[in-house]
């Protein structure tokens, strides 16, 4: 249990400036690892450069210095790491139905075709959407959206999987549901996750591992082990404490930002 | 549950009725002072029309001109999807090529006609050569701008997932450039026939142009309305059938979501 599925050491990332002089920081030196089988979160404020640290990890972003690693189950190159990610918004290609997408996935990992059918009624199903395999995107929900794009990324079993404020566009009761069911999925696919959200509650009741990030420069000021067992209820008192101790640092720490 | 009957009476069909009631009185009225060979009453132009559609003749002609039409279409469709495509994701293409496409596009259409005939002859090769570069410049602008308009967001989803060049193209890309691929074929459609008519008077052995150009030597108004008719009813005919069809087909997935 002690494999790395992600290690980052030292991570910058600069921006050129808006005004098209100099750059700025966004990403200060960061270090953080990943167990594998784990589920870590990364919390911090809006516009903190938590979306871009995924992107880095993800490689559709560069960065200026220091190391990024996926380790894939055999190898250790990032190349071959399957990467799933659960984007802000659902991402679906809408003229494609339901089946279709995830196939997309499977198609660009290179997956056995003889195998794409069992892999999407398996994912399918395990987000509670068997049955809508021949469906298009827009005559779902937002919330069977976000499970559709869920499964497209547990479908191609990956490495890591990514998810990037997952239920931030959904109304709160939509949303919590989300949480415990996402949890109940994880018990059965166990994928290893780096979760983004700016929402500390989130986080506690989600992860095992929490890191908090700071504001401008993005630096990680803490990393906090939840070890609550699982299933956990959202009501947990445990997690309520822990989540109101978490916030009074953060303030602590945003407060000295803004000094 | 039954549609209710349609009404009869339709208010707002009502000035387009007077408007095309109003054209035959004047049409009729005019003719009457000319010959029906050079100015045919509406009653007798539809007369010449159906006996004209009657004959077996005239869909050897029109089929011939029609074969030249659709070739037309298709290598100016093939070229300008292509064109506009690079255009759009090349940078380095866009800067060679886009003042070549305004040229085209602003250089007189007559002169095509014109130097067709003159550099290839009375051959299958005028007409077809006059209708490419005269409609794919259109169909590059087209899918040019369209490029533009294709969302980054399900761009950077298919890089995630690894998605190659080829999938990337089907699956996210060609969807999106449907909607200006089908403005575009319309056009081109409209544009393609009328182009046709024009090459044809000046060279080739059969055709709906010729037809035009024999009907004119012959001081035959009539005829050259008759089949100028006959002509556009068939390619309206395929209009609004065939083409809005595969439109329809196509777009299937953006009904209105179920709320």
């Amino acid at each position: 249990m002690s494999a790395k599925a992600v290690v980052i050491k030292n991570l910058t990332k600069k921006f050129a400036n808006p005004g098209g002089v100099g750059e700025f920081t966004v990403i200060d030196s960061i270090s953080l690892e990943v167990e594998r089988g784990a589920f870590a979160s990364i919390v911090g404020p809006s516009g903190c450069g938590k979306s871009t640290l995924l992107n880095i990890v993800a490689g559709i972003e560069p960065y200026d210095s220091g190391q990024v690693q996926v380790h894939s189950a055999g190898g250790t190159s990032n190349s071959t790491a399957r990467i799933g990610y659960v984007f802000q918004s659902p991402r679906l290609l809408n003229w494609l139905s339901v089946e279709d997408n995830i196939k997309f996935a499977l198609e660009a990992q290179s997956i056995d075709k003889k195998r794409w059918n069992g892999q999407v009624k398996k994912y399918l199903e395990l987000v509670g959407l068997s049955g809508q395999e021949l469906n298009y995107p827009l005559k779902l929900s937002g919330g069977m959206q976000q499970r559709v794009a869920i499964s497209r990324a547990l479908a191609i079993e990956p490495d890591i999987l990514l998810m990037d404020e997952p239920f931030s566009h959904l109304d709160e009761i939509t949303a919590r549901k989300m949480r415990v069911d996402l949890t109940e999925i994880l018990q059965k696919a166990r994928p290893t996750i780096l979760f983004v959200t700016h929402s500390l509650r989130e986080a506690v009741f989600l992860s095992e591992e929490v890191y908090m990030m700071s504001l401008k420069p993005a630096r990680i000021f803490k990393h906090v082990r939840v070890d609550i067992p699982r299933p956990r209820q959202p009501e947990d008192p445990r997690l309520f404490d822990l989540e109101k101790n978490l916030v009074q640092e953060f303030f602590a720490v945003l407060e000295q930002n803004l000094r | 549950m039954k549609a209710p009957a349609a009404k009869l009476f339709r208010p707002d069909l009502l000035p387009g009725l007077i408007s095309f009631i109003g054209l035959l009185l004047v049409w009729k009225a005019i003719s009457l002072f000319f010959l029906p060979t050079f100015l045919p009453a509406p009653m007798e132009l539809v007369g010449r029309v159906v006996n004209l559609l009657s004959q077996s003749r005239a869909y050897l002609v029109i089929g011939k001109t029609l074969e030249r039409v659709l070739i037309g279409l298709i290598l100016s469709m093939l070229i300008g999807i292509l064109v506009g495509l690079v255009m759009g994701r090349r940078r380095v293409v866009e800067g060679f090529l886009d003042s070549w496409i305004m040229v085209l596009l602003t250089f007189p259409a007559i002169s095509w006609a014109f130097l067709a005939v003159l550099w290839f002859g009375i051959s299958e090769i005028a007409p077809i050569f006059t209708i490419v570069l005269i409609v794919f410049p259109y169909v590059t602008m087209n899918v040019w701008e369209g490029t533009k308009a294709v969302d980054k967001a399900l761009i950077d989803m298919a890089r995630v997932f690894k998605a190659n060049r080829a999938l990337l193209l089907r699956k996210v890309l060609i969807p999106q450039l449907m909607p200006y691929i089908f403005s575009s074929l319309r056009i081109s459609f409209a544009l393609s026939w009328k182009i046709a008519l024009v090459s044809e008077a000046f060279g080739v052995g059969r055709g709906v142009g010729k037809e035009l150009t024999y009907w004119f030597q012959s001081t035959r108004a009539d005829m050259m309305l008759a089949w100028g008719v006959s002509f556009m009813l068939i390619m309206v005919f395929i209009d609004v059938t065939l083409l809005r069809w595969w439109e329809r087909r196509t777009f299937s997935w953006r009904q209105i979501p179920v709320a």
